[in-house]
């Protein structure tokens, strides 16, 4: 069941993006330059699955928006 | 060659692949706290999900450098620690094992699954001098 999102959520979920955006970048860097053929491989697994997560993590913002109060409630 | 690598690439490869390591183990960490801290049951699960999900990549990271022999081992632990260890917290399960059937009286059958670990037979002996006198 859906509930509005609390203010500690919104952080969590923007570190979270953040973080998955950080990773992304990593991983393009590990897929396109590292030497080593398996961890090219990995790195471009891993690129995809950051990119979902980041997905996820947005669909979840705009699954609360709408529930989300205008005025501060106390 | 290994002159031409490091020219083409912002780090050596154990380097890029160690720093992607230590970001997914903080990333699990703090998805971790995340879902603990969460109120909507939904972000809960998506916080969990994530969680299980980067915890699987930082597996397979892992596994990949260490097979790639970019990852040295902690050596491994002496036996005499580990049998030291397994006394100590065989002594602590048996006095935890006492104290729970002091507070739960006769009860204590449905906590059968925390029977100590060895000296099966000791225990018996010394918590009998602990039993309840009506059990």
């Amino acid at each position: 069941m859906l509930q509005p999102i609390t203010a500690k959520e919104l952080e969590y979920i923007a570190d979270s993006l953040s973080n998955e955006d950080l990773l992304m970048k990593q991983n393009a860097l590990l897929a396109a330059s590292a030497s080593n053929q398996a961890l090219r491989q990995i790195g471009q697994q891993m690129l995809h699955t950051h990119q979902q997560h980041y997905q996820t993590l947005m669909q979840s913002f705009q699954q609360h928006q709408s529930m989300a109060p205008t005025q501060p409630q106390h | 060659m290994y002159q031409q690598q490091q020219q083409q690439q912002p780090l050596p490869d154990e380097d890029l692949a160690y720093t992607v390591l230590s970001d997914l183990k903080r990333v699990v960490r703090e998805y971790a706290t995340a879902a603990t801290e969460s109120t909507c049951p939904t972000v809960r699960q998506m916080f969990t999900n994530l969680l299980n999900s980067t915890l699987k990549m930082q597996g397979d990271l892992f596994q990949a450098m260490q097979s790639q022999n970019m990852y040295s081992t902690a050596s491994p632990a002496l036996r005499q620690e580990l049998d030291k260890q397994i006394k100590e917290y065989s002594q602590t399960q048996q006095k935890t094992s006492q104290w729970l059937q002091q507070r739960l009286g006769g009860s204590q059958q449905g906590f059968g699954s925390f029977a100590p670990y060895q000296h099966q037979s000791h225990q018996q002996h010394q918590s009998n001098q602990h039993q309840p006198y009506y059990s």
